[in-house]
């Protein structure tokens, strides 16, 4: 199968170390604006031919499957453009700056038969996956309730609060903050399915030149609750998934690997704290080992990415469902469109 | 005579324009648009132009009336993605500019890390071997982007017929730069010295601008790659002792053979570290001899093509890092202007 991938920067080194180590895919093609990124990434990654015009390339390799790995605004028009030509499309998180685009995209995706998946990775990471493992097999119990809380310094002067060249992902309604709505609603979807309604609260903290740096929102969905969080300013960085079952409950960070459960314990009731501190606390260390251990594999932090990816070359190959379904992205991105701000500023504050 | 410097707010970069303005040349600084600049106490001389390379529409205008561009802007933090689309994607779109202007005369800043120390023995100089393909994806960041800025810059100039003069300096030091990468492993204010004997190919920030602005001016420049260096360089332990004494940092330095930790780095490396993504740099061997490895440094091509002496000896050059601060810019250069500078 031949894979494409329309920008080179960061996120796409990520797709290009994982599809390397795919079977049967053969790296066909990159394109990126900078010639020199272009041809770096190309003999960095053994890619056979490099581009500048992304219309070059999918005239000339005639690709199977396109990553299009660029900042956001411009998704909308080279996911097009490669369905257009033919191919199924991995398009990275937001897939689109509004939900008219998106459901353009999926139009034009049902009109080529194609196929389009959004990079939902933290979805696959090893604690969801065992979270829903449990689920499955009965011992979690109806889910009730989701929380998802990401912790994360993004006013640095280096990445989207730059002064001195403004990150495309400030065009986007929230701001910077938009570019991880995908994450909070595509963990909440997965445990409590679409949203029926949403409140939120959109704020700003520090001076920067973001537009938001604070944001909540509370969720009433299918199977149950979500309370989702961003916060600039809470620190250190973390990313925590908390899942409330009837049976069980479960705890992570998904920016290690630590994943704690507290269920059932066949023990005198007054000593369950104590038995519950042994065990989280095992489960803690072992986790600590293990996040130590992931820096010298290959995906690090990405590894849901690489899940995702290897899951969904999987599927393309055998023609069998994908691990992100259309129906799926639809649902994410109704929720995520939910959860935006209605004003582009915070509202200022009355005297 | 105008010059276009870019980064010229930097650590080198203020020093280049000092320089120039000493050699009584115009200067436009291209300085972010962020960029403070109070304390430069430039004078009103120098035409600030503010751009960013990355994202800047305004480039082209940046080359009106330039005779000479000195390209030293380098992104040297962040990751290296962030690295590579300032340095180098930053470059190509400086350079676009260029090309549609009538200066056709560069000065670039490259620097030590091109090349691959590994496969260097006894002496490096300007034939010493650079790093290859696909070694160099290896390397860190910086490296990449300076090895790739470097390529870019030597197309360009290859398509458009353009005189271009690449220096490559060693470490440079001077003010609140006084710590260098080939001092070996700081732990908190204690030093683990790797090759205490170890000469450092250094360059003192001020010695460093004096060979740009003579590059800048200089026809026999044209056409040359120049290590710039002051000299065969102090031993590791010897300028370690002057930081420390010049700094006030009190601290333990506990010397390690040189042969002794890259054989343990170089076991830890196949044994451990191979396929892991995030290993400090001195646990890579490439990256560990970049940074320790013991050569034999000099800048013979350096005089002999300038005539070019260091302003400053090393004494001087000490007393300029660490010694009472003296005024800013607008005081008299310290050699006299329109002349190749030299004790």
């Amino acid at each position: 199968m031949k894979a494409a991938l329309i920008g080179a920067g960061q996120i796409a080194r990520q797709h290009l170390a994982c599809l390397n180590t795919l079977p049967g895919v053969e790296l066909a093609a990159i394109c990126d604006l900078s010639p020199a990124t272009a041809e770096a990434a190309a003999e960095r990654y053994r890619i056979a031919a490099w581009f500048t015009d992304h219309r070059a390339m999918l005239e000339a390799v005639r690709p199977d499957v396109v990553h299009v790995t660029t900042p956001p605004t411009s998704h909308f028009q080279l996911a097009m453009d490669s369905l257009d030509a033919g191919a199924h499309v991995i398009v990275e998180k937001p897939a689109t700056s509004s939900f008219e685009e998106l459901e353009a995209l999926v139009q034009r995706a049902r009109e080529t038969g194609r196929h389009l998946i959004e990079d939902y990775n933290y979805v696959f990471n090893h604690a969801p996956l065992e979270i829903l493992e449990r689920m499955e097999s009965g011992q979690f119990g109806a889910v009730t309730h989701v929380e998802v809380l990401i912790c994360l310094d993004i006013l640095g002067p280096g990445g989207f609060a730059d002064p001195n060249s403004p990150h495309p992902a400030l065009k986007l309604a929230g701001g910077a903050i938009a570019d991880f709505l995908p994450h909070l609603a595509s963990l909440a979807h997965l445990f409590v399915g679409p949203h029926r309604t949403a409140k939120t609260v959109w704020s700003k903290r520090k001076d920067s030149p973001l537009p938001f740096d604070e944001f909540r929102g509370v969720v009433e969905a299918e199977r149950g609750t979500a309370a989702l969080g961003f916060s600039s300013s809470a620190q250190p960085d973390a990313f925590w998934l908390r899942v409330y079952g009837e049976r069980m409950q479960a705890s992570a960070n998904l920016f290690e690997t630590r994943l704690t459960f507290d269920g059932p314990r066949k023990v005198p009731k007054p000593l369950r704290p104590f038995f519950n501190g042994l065990e989280e606390g095992k489960a803690i260390r072992r986790a600590a080992l293990a996040t130590l251990l992931r820096k010298f594999g290959s995906s690090g932090a990405y590894e849901g990415l690489w899940e995702l990816l290897a899951r969904t070359y999987r599927a393309l190959a055998d023609e069998s469902a994908l691990p992100v379904s259309v129906s799926n992205v639809l649902a994410v991105n109704r929720m995520v469109e939910a959860l935006k701000p209605s004003e582009q500023r915070p509202t200022e504050k009355q005297p | 005579m105008r010059a276009l410097v870019t980064g010229a707010n930097g650590f080198l970069g203020r020093h280049v324009v000092d320089a120039l303005l000493a050699r009584g040349i115009e200067v436009r600084a291209l300085v972010r648009p962020a960029a403070r600049l109070e304390a430069l106490g430039w004078p009103p001389s120098v035409d600030v132009f503010r751009a960013d390379l990355r994202s800047s529409r305004e480039l082209p205008r940046a080359f009106e009336g330039v005779d000479v561009l000195l390209h030293l802007a380098a992104v040297v933090s962040g990751g290296e993605d962030a690295q590579f689309a300032g340095t180098v994607a930053g470059t190509e779109r400086l350079l676009d500019a260029m090309a549609s202007s009538t200066c056709r005369r560069l000065v670039l800043c490259s620097s030590f890390s091109v090349y691959d120390y590994s496969s260097t023995t006894r002496t490096l100089d300007e034939d010493a071997r650079l790093h290859q393909m696909p070694d160099i994806y290896s390397l860190g960041g910086y490296s990449i982007a300076k090895w790739w800025q470097e390529r870019v810059t030597r197309r360009f100039v290859e398509k458009h017929g353009w005189d271009l003069t690449v220096l490559r300096p060693g470490f440079i030091w001077g003010r609140d730069h006084g710590y260098l990468a080939a001092l070996g492993q700081q732990f908190g204010r204690h030093h683990l010295v790797i090759g205490p004997l170890t000469r450092i190919p250094m360059t003192h920030v001020e010695n460093c601008a004096d060979v740009f602005a003579l590059a800048a001016v200089d026809p026999r420049a044209r056409g040359q790659t120049l290590n710039v260096v002051d000299g065969p360089g102090e031993r590791v332990w010897t300028y370690l002792s002057d930081h420390m004494r010049g700094s006030g940092e009190p601290g333990w330095r506990l010397p390690i053979p040189y042969r002794l930790a890259s054989a343990v780095v170089r076991l830890a490396f196949v044994t451990v570290f191979r396929q892991a993504t995030k290993v400090p740099a001195i646990l890579t061997p490439r990256k560990f001899d970049a940074m320790l490895k013991p050569l034999r440094f000099e800048n013979r091509r350096l005089r002999e093509t300038l005539s070019w002496t260091p302003p400053f000896n090393y004494r001087q050059c000490l007393a300029r890092t660490y010694g009472p601060a003296s005024p800013p810019a607008a005081a008299p250069a310290p050699w006299p202007s329109g002349t190749a500078a030299s004790t």
